[in-house]
């Protein structure tokens, strides 16, 4: 059982939750950029949040089915077809052996996520099979994706379902709500930067630009600047972190991010709103809001009660087997 | 986050490195990973996990805190530090930036030599590629700058140094240090499950070796 890349797409990797505990070595998590639209698509064809899936990005790849299966896409919108027939996001599809799917635009988001029943054949490097390309590591070889891989997969037989799982869209979209507002909780070195410069990082507009990937977004707004200059010695920094570089821009680490950087931290992006920052498009603007520990905390609880929701409506739908 | 400031310093490094393995050692519930620097620590923590698991309090991160300033104090009063692990490394010293080196330090190229391999080298942390050991402190008589623009590939194994920093280039990549030497020893090997040579905490040692001794080091 197998499935087969017709077109690669731009960036297609086999990504899971991350990769933990080596972080002091110097190995960053990378992971799903947006965790909450993996583990969505896996509950949604019965699989643990853990299981690979294929991140994609648009202009997108086209995949062939070469066994029956059962696969689903949360994350972005990118108008998902299975041979000339559109389908659903967000629901389970039943796949026949010799179906394509493909993706005709982005109609919202930047990424997507492919689940499929009973995961994917992949590299575990470190306890995760998330990609990393930089050591040529994990997920498919270490690399992206490209024309004629094959990955094998592991679904077990399965009936077509014209059921639908009880999925509250409204619970999915309230994670990315608010999409011009990014919270945000003070970071080590804000004290750093003068009053000017909060100000204007509280009230003004920042734009994504086009330099921002897997590992960062590169913003662009009105120039910030220090108290007073001062060489920094390297400090662990984690995704989400907003650095202010010597040029007055700023930068969001983003999954792929180094584990140290000696840029002022000045703000971090709070767990909950990643998965939303994740999808905003380049060009996107964006006002950041500091919020307290406390309420990162609550929210990113309310983040993670959404999920169960979810997996438990999947997990009901999956138990009448 | 931990902090003890702005400075690259021994001691205070050995704090944190302290405080790194305390955690690893002793680790509370809910908690992931830390993460040495110069002079800060990282911790990771599962905050829903803890959230979940003592439901009255108010923020898993007070009661992180509250444990590892516990945890700080406790380390202080056994401070007795182990002694550090110490690396040999083997590097061919005949870099691109030997030259540059020596030059601007106005020494020969056998004093850069003679001062790069006189001393042990504390792994302050690790960070920028995987397993790379950011390595101090130089003997200011060598102190050089990091090169004015990156190059964009520096093989693995290259020996350089940053102002007073010194380091490895564990895998190939784009890199600005003053390249002054090479290693051939492997200093990170993905297929091995402890894949880093180097890690916080440890000393290292180079010594001068000459191009045939690297040729056949390089063939194992």
């Amino acid at each position: 059982m197998s499935i087969k890349i017709i077109k690669p797409g731009i960036c297609s990797t086999i990504q899971d939750l991350g990769r933990t505990g080596f972080r002091s070595l110097g190995i960053g998590p990378g992971g799903a950029m947006d965790f909450f639209a993996a583990a969505v698509a896996n509950y949604l064809v019965g699989n643990i949040e853990k299981q690979p899936v294929i991140e994609i990005h648009f202009p997108a790849a086209e995949i062939l089915f070469q066994s029956n299966t059962l696969i689903s896409i949360s994350g972005g919108d990118f108008d998902a077809h299975i041979n000339e027939t559109s389908i659903e996001i967000n629901q389970p599809c039943f796949i026949q052996a010799g179906d394509v799917l493909s993706f005709k635009k982005n109609i919202s988001g930047v990424r997507i996520y492919l689940a499929i029943n009973g995961g994917m054949e992949a590299e575990n490097w470190l306890g995760s099979a998330s990609t990393n390309i930089k050591v040529k590591a994990g997920g498919f070889k270490g690399r992206l994706l490209q024309k004629e891989d094959t990955i094998k997969i592991h679904s077990v037989t399965v009936e077509k379902d014209n059921r639908k799982i009880a999925v509250s869209s409204n619970a999915i979209h309230s994670v990315y709500n608010n999409q011009n507002t990014i919270l945000c909780i003070a970071g080590p070195d804000w004290h750093l930067i003068n009053a000017s410069s909060e100000n204007i990082f509280l009230t003004s507009a920042f734009t994504i630009t086009n330099q921002s990937d897997r590992m960062g977004y590169r913003m662009a707004g009105e120039s910030l600047s220090v108290k007073k200059t001062t060489e920094l010695i390297s400090s662990p920094v984690v995704f989400g972190i907003i650095q202010l570089l010597p040029n007055g821009q700023l930068i969001i680490l983003m999954a792929d991010h180094q584990t140290t950087g000696g840029y002022p931290r000045i703000a971090t992006v709070i767990a909950a709103d990643l998965p939303k920052l994740a999808q905003l498009p380049v060009n996107a603007k964006i006002n950041f809001k500091l919020v307290s520990p406390g309420e990162a905390e609550e929210r990113l609880i309310s983040l993670h009660k959404t999920l169960t929701e979810i997996q438990a409506g999947c997990q009901n739908f999956y138990d009448k087997y | 986050m931990l902090s003890y400031g702005n400075l690259i310093d021994s001691s205070i490094n050995e704090k944190i490195i302290a405080l790194h393995k305390a955690l690893a050692a002793k680790p509370f519930p809910g908690f992931i990973e830390s993460v040495p620097a110069y002079a800060s620590l990282a911790v990771f923590y599962d905050a829903i996990f803890i959230r979940y698991n003592q439901p009255n309090i108010k923020t898993a991160f007070e009661v992180v805190k509250k444990y590892i300033i516990e945890l700080v104090a406790e380390i202080s009063e056994t401070a007795a530090n182990k002694a550090a692990k110490i690396i040999s490394i083997p590097v061919y010293y005949n870099g691109a930036d030997l030259e540059y080196v020596a030059t601007i330090n106005q020494l020969t190229i056998e004093e850069v030599i003679k001062i790069h391999t006189s001393v042990n080298y504390r792994v302050f942390m690790t960070g920028f590629l995987p397993g790379f050991a950011y390595m101090g402190t130089v003997d200011e008589k060598i102190i050089t700058p990091r090169k004015e623009t990156p190059r964009l590939h520096v093989a693995a194994g290259s020996v350089g140094i940053a102002g007073a920093q010194t380091g490895i280039y564990p895998i190939d990549s784009p890199g600005g240090w003053q390249i002054i030497g090479k290693t051939a020893l492997s200093i990170f090997d993905k297929n091995k499950p402890d894949p880093c040579l180097l890690k916080a905490g440890d000393e290292v040692q180079f010594f001068s070796i000459n191009k045939n001794e690297f040729e056949k080091e390089n063939e194992h």
